[in-house]
């Protein structure tokens, strides 16, 4: 046990420095979620507020009532879940692989995924290949396929396998399981906190993108939930697509309201995936 | 062919029962290929989406068009080149992404340190704790609302007013309209890039921090250094290599312009553009305003050209100079 220290002039800085970063992380979550209960005149008037005053939910009812941002709440789940789990998959695989260090395979393997780091093909490639080849427009896959294995999670991955006793894989051998089985019964049950990390990397991914969805989705009812924000922002018009409750839709507090809404799995999901994220990361940096 | 020939020799090679320390080439290679089925899946991913499209870069070098696609379209040799870098544009385009990358890649480096530092000072677990849990949740949100974020602070929600614009006005500073000018916009993206960034780089460091050995602070102790003069001339020196390895990496990545985040905050707003352009929302542009692929796909591979440079450059200098933590 240390002893306590004196507080030193550091110390106190410290502590201030911290906490005033910790405001500044706080307060735009907090103008959002007041401003998404805010009446629409008072947004229209002031622009924010730090209370809901008058108090309206408003915005939360046309959200729920209406089709489009279920929809975009169901393709964002789509790609959320559908995505994680292949990219698990498939990042495991190829981590074990290059983690065994077997003759012929393993180096040329950790190679071939090492490369498209260096060096990329870009967008415009990419872009033809999904539409002129693969034809994926407005499919959920336009999303997912591209952003599949992300080297640099393969690597931690690979890190992470390496560090599995070497004395229960071979005391399995000798017990004559085969390949296969020891990978999915004992390296993979093994490893489940690295799987959390990296799940929880592409979780987040495949949750914010919006980018690839802008390329490839036209399609206004596959819009995953952020291309919806995004089209809220850009043209207000757009607005007029979710039901209308009434004679004019509270335009600015629906933007909020839907940005909370986005937001709302990630702070449920944070408590949990934070303390994995600091493993990951940490992983990351120190192994590298 | 050759996988089934391995195969049978293996098979007849190892005896039923032989300890796997004392199996043959033949058996380990047919384990190998066996268990190499595990890699499949990835490799197609890899093959299709990140070495066809560098195969598809030839299109850098082509008059391309949608009917003859890829492969089949005529040559142009390098005009596509030539009608980037004679448009004016390039070298607006290309400044605007080193500056902004350099500034981004000193100022969350930068922040992360300094957070780190100071979350190493705080001692109460639960405090430190919650500080930590809060400056790294701006990680995990998306772009887009982040910039939805900043239209609340800068432009307030109905276009009128505006949080920081209120406060300027109450120090009885002139008020600015954000979004028409493109002067502060380089530290706007900055200023988000730290919040965004500053939780997550101070969380490595804190992880490089936690590896020092409590001897050198106990050192530092006795000869009666203060916390401060500790921070500064311990724990800064020895994340040296913490930072050198965030550094290349970062390097490396400085011809890309964070397309997600400037994309999402700035989108088609032109004004903006003297400050705020840079190659990835130049090509993004260009390809859905124009469709000229042909020159987009030039740019992109200037861009990945010059981006593996750096790269190279970067580790082979961090070789020479810090060989104890090169990252290859």
């Amino acid at each position: 046990m240390k002893t306590r220290r004196r507080l030193e002039p550091f110390t106190v800085v410290s502590i201030i420095g911290v906490s005033f970063f910790m405001v500044l992380c706080v307060i735009p979550f907090w103008m959002i979620i007041s401003g998404s209960f805010t009446d629409e005149s008072k947004l229209a008037s002031t622009g924010y507020s730090f209370l809901p005053q008058p108090f309206s939910t408003a915005a939360y009812k046309m959200i729920f009532t209406g089709p489009a941002v279920l929809d975009a709440y169901f393709a964002s789940v789509f790609i959320t879940l559908v995505g994680t789990a292949l990219s698990l998959a498939f990042t495991s695989g190829i981590a074990w692989v290059i983690a065994r260090r077997l003759p012929l395979i393993s180096r040329p393997l950790a190679v071939l995924a090492y490369i498209p780091m260096l060096f990329s093909g870009g967008l415009v490639p990419l872009y033809l290949l999904v539409t002129q080849y693969l034809h994926l427009q407005n499919s959920y896959f336009a999303v997912i396929l591209p952003l599949l294995v992300a080297p640099f999670l393969v690597f931690i991955q690979v890190s992470a396998f390496r560090q599995l006793p070497e004395a229960i894989l071979e005391s399995a051998r000798i017990d004559g399981a085969g390949e296969m089985r020891i990978f999915f019964r004992i390296a993979l049950p093994l490893s489940k906190p690295i799987l959390a990390v990296i799940g929880l990397f592409y979780a987040v991914h495949y949750w914010n993108e919006w980018f690839t969805a802008l390329l490839f989705i036209s399609d206004v009812h596959r819009y995953p939930l952020p291309l919806v924000l995004q089209n809220l922002i850009s043209n207000v018009t757009f607005a007029q697509t979710l039901p209308n409750t009434g004679e004019s839709a509270p335009v600015y507090q629906l933007r909020l309201a839907l940005t909370a809404v986005t937001i709302g799995p990630i702070l449920l999901a944070y408590p949990f995936a934070q303390r994995y994220f600091v493993k990951g990361i940490t992983l990351g940096a120190t192994k590298g | 062919m050759s996988t089934l020939q391995t195969r049978e020799r293996g098979r007849t090679a190892t005896p039923p029962l032989a300890p796997p320390a004392k199996r043959d080439r033949g058996s380990r290679i047919r384990t190998a290929l066996w268990t190499g089925l595990l890699a499949l899946p990835a490799v197609a991913f890899f093959v299709v989406f990140a070495y066809l499209p560098m195969a598809g870069l030839v299109v850098a070098f082509k008059e391309f068009n949608i009917a003859d696609g890829v492969f089949g379209s005529p040559w142009n040799g390098l005009d596509n080149f030539r009608y980037f870098f004679s448009s004016g544009e390039a070298s607006r385009i290309l400044l605007n992404t080193l500056l902004l990358n350099t500034l981004f890649l000193a100022a969350t480096l930068a922040a992360g340190i300094t957070l780190a530092l100071m979350l190493n000072e705080i001692r109460g677990r639960f405090f430190k704790r919650v500080a930590q849990s809060t400056i790294f949740f701006p990680y995990f949100v998306s772009p887009i609302v982040i910039s939805i974020i900043l239209q609340v602070l800068l432009a307030g929600v109905g276009g009128s007013g505006g949080a920081v614009n209120d406060a300027l006005g109450g120090l009885g500073l002139p008020t600015v309209s954000w979004y028409t000018e493109p002067g502060p916009w380089p530290w706007i993206l900055t200023i988000v890039k730290v919040w965004q960034m500053g939780g997550y780089m101070s969380v490595i460091f804190l992880a490089a921090i936690t590896a020092i050995p409590d001897e050198v602070y106990e050192a530092g102790m006795i000869d009666g250094a203060s916390r401060a003069q500790m921070a500064w001339r311990i724990t800064v020196p020895l994340l040296r290599p913490t930072a050198a390895v965030l550094l290349v990496l970062g390097v490396g990545r400085i011809f890309y312009g964070d397309f997600g985040t400037i994309y999402a905050i700035v989108g088609d707003n032109g004004t903006l553009f003297p400050t705020t352009d840079v190659i990835d929302t130049y090509v993004f542009r260009a390809l859905r305003e124009l469709g000229d692929f042909g020159t987009t796909a030039a740019v992109g591979l200037f861009q990945s050209v010059v981006g593996f440079v750096l790269v190279v450059t970067a580790v082979l200098i961090q070789r020479r100079y810090a060989k104890e933590s090169s990252i290859l």
